[in-house]
């Protein structure tokens, strides 16, 4: 009778420890999808950030100009 | 005494163990006989289907920048059966998601549904602060929302995706089956309190492959910055830029303005605006069109550059009287001479005398037009070639006139130009993530020293001789040609309408860029070399920093 209790408590606690393992991967997927979630919406902000035109337009506002290529030197390297 | 309280102590337990045996035997036959039929019962309330949606793949430029991409976004649905106050919960929902209750309000009264969209895929702050609300009869669920991050940069070119992230027009379109992905289906089990338990009879999604472009975009935000100017400066109707790499044809800028914001499609597309010109449009391209005949007439060993003709102002073709876009006393040009100072008198004479109708058009089409380049976005043109040849034909399609070409071809022609008479396919997708590079199509349109001819020559029509000083750069060797066209109408040319053209090649030597620029109907000006050219200028020199290419010309002292 004491072992029949014993092997009921154990398939008990068994079924009890599967179920949470369930609900911990289910809470893990979750997670995942919101990393995942939350990964591509910095992706986005960060395409956003570098956008040329956004960066041109603070750059104008601190008072830069686009340089004119005629005012780009190159040194030559090639002779001492 | 004592015997009857012994009796009736005796029947009450036999009245409690009678009441216990009975329990007892319901329990064993619920969790005996009824068992399997009570848990099959309890699975169908706990267990539900559910899709595992599947992402839309990123389009990315070429240096990894994400032009396309999703973004989680929060759908909100509602039972308007189960909503007691309808009033109320517009009021609420409108209030935390920006909508209008007026129009929020019928939707939620209406008891003959008992299923209504509140908003499709809403940010998902608003969703969480409605759900915080606990309405009854509302309802949340993930979907994936299209973001275009650089708004208006490539935004005719990549198209969009709409509400149910199909692909419905530029990129998104022609790539839909390699972005789209294969939503997934899961069986869920929940408990009493809603909680997950078991996920059975998995099959996980297959996202979407990524894209990768040729498309570098800062050279294409560059380009659309310098067209919004050119468009504002000639009060012009559109323009149209596109830079190449001759080397390999890869699209690095194909540019449209007017643009919008790609985000915006739907408010686009009313104004007409969502057209990739440089694909999908056709317009007569006017003198850039000369070096197919001067190509052709070099190539077919007819004429040198060094050639010479006697040519008046003007000659008669049949019932057209041609002539060359600035008066001019007859005079002796070189083959170089015509091609540097844009002859319509000299080119005409070379196909007319020459070349032939026959070998122009086979010419023609050995230059790739009259057929689509390939370049992979819906909607492009094959260009227009004239179906009947009349005895004035010879007299306008040598220059430009009379039949029509894309952007695309154009610039197709001038890459291969500049790649020593190769024509390769033109492309905007370098790659789908997971697949072979596609193999492009090439062939060999000039031998290399006719190239080579038409190159000096084109060397010749960006100097003070030429008609594009305006695209010379300081420190590079430039080639190119200008055009400028009349504008067709249902009733011949109209008056006043002219497309103003450039296309570069630069530094001329081994080119590394090929840049074309279209102007339509600019006014105050209408000629390539003033309109196109000097946009051509700041877009390649532009262009030229930013790829690190030095000059060729004698470095200017430091």
């Amino acid at each position: 009778m004491a072992a029949f209790a014993l092997l009921l408590t154990g398939v008990v606690a068994l079924n009890v420890a599967v179920l949470r393992a369930n609900m911990a991967v289910h809470r893990l997927d979750e997670e995942r999808a919101q990393l995942e979630a939350r990964n591509q919406a910095l992706s986005s902000q960060l395409s956003a950030a570098r956008s040329a035109p956004r960066i041109e337009s603070l750059a104008r506002k601190l008072g830069l100009v686009p340089a004119p290529a005629s005012d780009t030197s190159y040194l030559d390297l090639g002779r001492p | 005494m004592a015997r009857v309280v012994n009796s009736r102590l005796r029947l009450l337990l036999l009245l409690v163990f009678l009441a216990f045996a009975v329990l007892f035997v319901r329990a064993a036959w619920i969790q005996t006989v009824r068992a399997s039929s009570l848990a099959a019962r309890a699975q169908e309330q706990t267990k539900t289907t559910v899709t595992l949606p599947a992402a839309r793949g990123t389009i990315f430029d070429r240096l990894g920048a994400p032009l396309a991409l999703g973004e989680q976004a929060t759908t909100i649905v509602a039972d308007p059966m189960q909503i007691r106050d309808p009033r109320h919960a517009a009021a609420v929902a409108a209030k935390v998601l920006g909508l209008d209750a007026r129009k929020l309000y019928p939707l939620l009264a209406d008891r003959s549904r008992g299923f209504v969209y509140v908003e499709r895929k809403a940010p998902p702050a608003k969703a969480s602060a409605l759900a915080r609300r606990k309405l009854a009869g509302f309802d949340f669920y993930p979907e994936e929302r299209r973001v275009y991050p650089q708004r208006t940069v490539a935004a005719p070119v990549l198209g969009y995706a709409g509400i149910d992230n199909t692909g419905l027009a530029g990129l998104e379109l022609q790539l839909d089956k390699e972005l789209s992905g294969t939503p997934g289906e899961a069986t869920v089990i929940r408990d009493a309190l809603g909680r997950v338990i078991d996920t059975t009879n998995e099959r996980p999604a297959r996202n979407g492959h990524d894209v990768f472009l040729t498309l570098d975009h800062t050279i294409q935000a560059n380009a659309e910055q310098v067209l919004r100017d050119t468009v504002r400066r000639w009060h012009a109707k559109s323009a149209t830029a596109i830079v190449v790499d001759p080397r390999t044809d890869a699209v690095l800028a194909m540019a449209t303005e007017p643009g919008y914001d790609a985000n915006t499609f739907p408010q686009a597309l009313a104004k007409g605006l969502e057209a990739n010109h440089a694909v999908t449009d056709v317009f007569e391209p006017g003198s850039v069109f000369k070096v197919v005949t001067i190509g052709a007439a070099l190539s077919e060993g007819l004429v040198t550059p060094e050639t010479t003709f006697t040519l008046p102002y003007s000659i008669r073709v049949a019932d057209r009287v041609i002539h060359d876009a600035e008066p001019r006393p007859t005079e002796r040009m070189t083959v170089a001479q015509i091609l540097q100072r844009s002859s319509n008198v000299g080119t005409v004479t070379i196909a007319r005398n020459l070349l032939g109708e026959a070998r122009l058009k086979e010419w023609i089409h050995r230059f790739g037009f009259g057929e689509r380049t390939g370049v992979g976005f819906p909607g492009e043109s094959a260009g227009l070639l004239p179906s009947y040849w009349s005895g004035s034909t010879i007299g306008n399609v040598p220059i430009g006139q009379g039949i029509s070409v894309t952007a695309i071809q154009l610039a197709s022609v001038y890459a291969a130009i500049a790649n020593g008479g190769v024509w390769v396919q033109p492309h905007l997708v370098d790659h789908v993530q997971g697949e072979p590079r596609p193999v492009l199509r090439r062939r060999r349109i000039l031998s290399p020293r006719v190239d080579r001819q038409l190159l000096a020559m084109l060397k010749g029509v960006v100097s003070d001789q030429g008609t594009a000083q305006a695209a010379e750069i300081p420190g590079y060797t430039v080639a190119g040609k200008t055009g400028t066209a009349q504008k067709p109408g249902p009733n011949g040319y109209m008056p006043g309408k002219y497309v103003a053209t450039f296309v570069g090649m630069v530094p001329a030597r081994h080119p590394r860029l090929v840049v074309l620029v279209s102007v339509d109907e600019p006014k105050g000006a209408i000629f390539g070399g003033v309109v196109a050219a000097p946009a051509f200028a700041r877009i390649a020199s532009f262009d030229l920093q930013y790829l690190e290419v030095p000059p060729d010309l004698k470095l200017p002292r430091p």
